[in-house]
This record gives C-alpha cells, structure tokens and sequence, in this order.
C-alpha cells in the first residue's frame, strides 16, 4: 500500500510538472496594429484616431489610439466619450498613454457593450494653448458570435449543476430535520 | 483478522492527507493568482493568454484537479482490494460510470471543478476569439471559470469536513473557509449586467461571509472557530493586499512594462472587497454559540440570529471600509442606508444556510471523536 502510495505522489510530481512546465509565460505582447483611422480638429491640434479593427462591433475589444499632430509630448487633455454603451464613469477620463503603443494616448482592449452611434471627444491643453473638438457619427454595429442569452445558458450550466446537487443532497440528508449541535 | 483499511495505514493516512491539502494548495494558488491577474489588468495592462497570473490562475486549478483524480483512483483502487477506504477519506464513497469508478463525494465536486475549470478555459479562449482579450470579470466564459473555482473549493472544504475529527482537517478548513470567503463573491459580478439597486458584489459578500463563517464555526464545533476563521480571513487579506500590487509591478518591471497613466490610489480588488470586520460578527457568533452550548438553545434558531447579525456588521461596516480603504470611493447615504438594510434579511438566510449546510458537510461522515 505504502509503495503504491508512493507510486501515485510521484505520479502526481510528475503531471503537475508536466502541467507548468507546458505553459511557460511568453513575455511578448501583441503590437497594436491600426487597421483604420479618422481626424478630428481639436482647436489648433488636428487628431489622429486608430482603430484596431473596423468596423467596431459591439462587445468586441479593441484598441484605440489618439495621436495629436506633433506627438503627446508637453500636451495633456481629456476624453470625452458618449453612446448607448458608455459606462457613467467612462464619460470623462484623462488621455492617457496606450500601454502597448507608448507613444500615443488611447485605449487598450476596449469594448463597448451595445451597438449604436458613439462620439469621441477631446479636450487638449498644450504648446499651442488650449482645444477642443469632437468626432461624431461613430456607427457601432451590433455584437458578433452567437446570442447573448445561449453564451449565457452555456456560462451557468456550472451554477446549475452546483443548484441541482445542492437540492439532491437537501433532499437525502433533510438538514432542517437531522440534529444540529455546536 | 480483519484486513486494515488503507486509510489506517501509515501511507493511506498520509495520501487522505497530502490529498486535501493539495487540493486545497491548488485553490490558494488559484485565489492569489486571480488577485494578480486582476491587478495586472489595472496597473498594466496589456492580456495575452501566457501571463504569469494566468499560469497561476491554471496550474491551481491543476493542481487540485490531478490530486482529486488521484485520490478517486485510490479510492477506487482501495474498493476493488475489498478494504473501502472510510467516509473519512473525502466523503461518503459514491459509484460512478455505472461502478467503474468509487468516488469519495468531496473529492467528485473538487474534480469536477477543476476539470470545468479546464473545459470552460476553452470556452474562454473561443469567447476571447470572438469578441477579443476583453479584461472585464461579466462575460459568460468568465462567470464560468469561477463557477468552476468556486465548485472545487467546495469540494476541498467537504474533503476536510469529512475528516473534521482530526487536528490536519481542522486545521485546513481554517484555511479552506476564509479562501472561499474572499473568493465567493466574484461570481455575483455576472449579475452586474442587470439592473440592480445595490453592487452585486456588494451583496454577495453580505450574503456569502456570514454563511461560511457558520458553517465554518458548526462544522468545528469548538470555542474560538469563528475567531480563529476571521482571523486566518484577516492574514489572507492582508497578504493579498500586499502581494497583488508587488507582483503586478515587479511582473510589469521584469518584462519592460511601464504601469498605466494617472492610476488612481485605489486598494487591490480582491482583498479590497474582502470584508475586514467578519472579526467583530465572529464575536457576535462565539457569544451566540456560547450560549448554544451552555443554556441548551435551539442551535438552528440561534445560528438564523447569529446569520442576521453578522449580515447587519458585515454590511454596516462595508461602506466603512471603502471609505477607509478607498479615497476615489462615493457612496450615497442613500446606498449606505439601502447596504445596511438589506444585510438583515440578507444575514437570515446566510444563518438558515449555514445551519442546513453545517448539518449537510457533517453527514459526510460520521465525526468520531467530536467531544472537545
């Protein structure tokens, strides 16, 4: 017994090694690449947005990047977004720099959850003072895959199989009527 | 002479052992790398599969699902040699693929969540295939994979519950309780895409605290669990709040990653949300069970008080810690109000849970030396 014990840990060693060893981290990360663009005037800065995929579906992410003429160096501003997906915290945000694309303000693996016409707005401070402008008409169109309610029926097929052997398990030890000390 | 069943070996008793702690390893390891990962999303960025929170968040699950075959192979094993191993060993043994295998029913839940957990990673990788490397938690593949976590902690607390008579499983339902703890509410974040009048995971962690703090301290059965519980719950909190930023950082470093633009100084998410005044409710609870053990009280009555109680401290004290924790929090008087409210009626059912749910991990098996 001892040594089949043994047998199984060592086998267990070996699985598990073989598991971690199998999903080494890669340390690459995918460059953003801009399949798409439109300009915006800002006042006296003209604007550069990149979209990584288009057209933009609804609940897909991608990136976005926002390129003053002149690069972002000693430029600072706001977005300011608006549609029927954009959360009420997301409305207003700072430009910040896109992670993988350093060199731009945007944003990275976004996604907006539901089709329509969105605006992206911005609001620049910089070498050539202050602008403002807005581009308009961003037609998102609606999610792609299969609908909402089966990825969903799919996605709690767990909660439902925990539900069920909840309720059998009720049903065989009748808890509310075994003893209950403490 | 009766032949000795494997589990009163010196070997089976350390496989019993080595295997719910290894699954319960493989949950923490799944806990600690979802704080990560969480984490990384807000202080770096960038997503691919292969991210070391990841391997985190797969390996535990891994981990806790090969040591949960394994020990329905020796379970198996065990039952054909004619020397079944005891309930004490995972559970009541059930027979599956019509008897093919013999399963102790803690060690079937713990497999089945992790083997999920794996199944449902394809899922994932199909879904991210779609619709792209979304970094939010309420997406259906999302919800799934910790639906699987969730099950497979379920299945380690049942494995040390069968076994609650022994120091070893006392001890690992010290730690198995409080990992379930902060990991329980993360599945409510599937409710964030209705409309509700309170944060879902707000009302998660009032309604999933207070019930395994109950049935953590029933199924101990001894003075101080619930403290003890809150306790383990505290040291777990305060090394996730420590390691998840200290790891997302040093992770970004080592690969030339720079942190994210105008990061706001809000606390790590996981540990964040975990509530750290369960030690008070655990007060409140040893003072009812107390009484339990010294005035002959209805145990069910008293743990349905002892649940609404700690669901009022719990929810009471939440806003508290956000304002604490969190400078960029808001919450409304209103909500503040509408939180402490519901933790009443929230807490009742945790208490009516928690005493069906104590009774349901006992009936595992048959305690042998309960007597404190």
């Amino acid at each position: 017994m001892i040594t089949r014990t043994r047998r199984l840990a060592v086998t267990a060693l070996m699985m598990t090694g073989l598991c971690l060893a199998g999903a080494t981290p890669a340390i690459a990360y995918t460059p953003v690449g801009i399949v798409h663009t439109e300009r915006v005037q800002a006042g006296p800065y003209g604007v550069t947005l990149g979209f990584s995929t288009w057209p933009i579906r609804a609940m897909r992410s991608l990136d976005f990047t926002f390129i003053p003429d002149g690069g972002i160096a000693g430029k600072s501003g706001t977005l300011h977004l608006d549609g029927p997906g954009v959360q009420s915290d997301e409305h207003v945000t700072p430009l910040v720099r896109h992670p993988r694309k350093l060199a731009s303000w945007g944003l990275d693996v976004k996604a907006f959850n539901s089709p329509g016409t969105y605006s992206f707005g911005f609001v620049i401070d910089g070498p050539r003072g202050h602008g403002e402008g807005t581009l308009r008409g961003v037609k998102i169109l609606d999610q792609p895959g299969p609908p909402l309610a089966l990825s969903w029926v799919v996605g709690s097929l767990p909660f439902i199989g925990l539900v069920v052997f909840l309720g059998v398990a009720w049903r065989r030890t009748r808890p509310g009527r075994l003893p209950l000390t403490v | 002479m009766d032949t000795p069943s494997p589990s009163d070996t010196t070997g089976g008793r350390t496989a019993a052992i080595a295997g719910a702690w290894v699954v319960l390893l493989g949950t923490a390891i799944t806990t600690v790398g979802l704080s990560w990962d969480v984490q990384w999303h807000q202080e770096v960025g960038p997503d691919t599969f292969f991210t070391l929170p990841h391997l985190a968040l797969y390996s535990g699950s891994a981990i806790s699902g090969i040591a949960s075959l394994l020990m329905v192979l020796m379970a198996t094993s065990a039952q054909r040699a004619g020397r079944p191993l005891p309930p004490t060993v995972g559970g009541t043994a059930v027979r599956v693929f019509g008897g093919m295998f013999t399963v102790p029913l803690g060690y079937l839940i713990s497999g089945i969540g992790a083997a999920s957990f794996l199944l449902y990673g394809l899922l994932d990788l199909w879904w991210h295939s779609i619709y792209g490397f979304d970094a939010v938690l309420n997406t259906p593949s999302h919800v799934a994979l910790f639906l699987a976590i969730l099950i497979t902690m379920i299945g380690s607390i049942m494995v040390f519950a069968a076994a609650r008579d022994q120091r070893w499983a006392r001890a690992g339902i010290l730690i198995a309780i409080p990992t379930l703890i902060t990991f329980a509410p993360i599945p409510t974040h599937a409710l964030t895409n209705l409309p509700m009048p309170i944060d879902p995971t707000i009302a998660g962690i009032i309604c999933f605290s207070p019930m395994l703090l109950i049935v953590g301290a029933g199924i101990l059965a001894r003075p101080g669990a619930a403290i003890y519980l809150a306790a383990v719950l505290g040291a777990i909190q305060a090394f996730l709040w420590w390691f998840s930023p200290w790891a997302a950082e040093t992770y970004a470093a080592g690969i030339g990653l720079p942190l994210r633009d105008g990061l706001s100084p809000q606390p790590p998410d996981l540990p964040g949300a975990t509530p750290m005044f369960l030690v008070v409710a655990a007060v409140a609870v040893e003072c009812l069970f107390w009484m339990i053990r010294t005035r002959d009280l209805n145990a069910r009555k008293v743990m349905l008080v002892a649940g609404g109680i700690t669901g009022l401290i719990v929810a009471a004290s939440l806003p508290l810690q956000q304002g604490l924790t969190d400078p960029t929090s808001s919450i409304s008087p209103v909500e503040i109000v509408l939180i402490t409210i519901l933790g009443i009626p929230f807490g009742l059912l945790a208490g009516f849970l928690g005493a069906r749910f104590t009774v349901m991990l006992r009936a595992l098996a048959p305690a042998t030396k309960e007597a404190r």
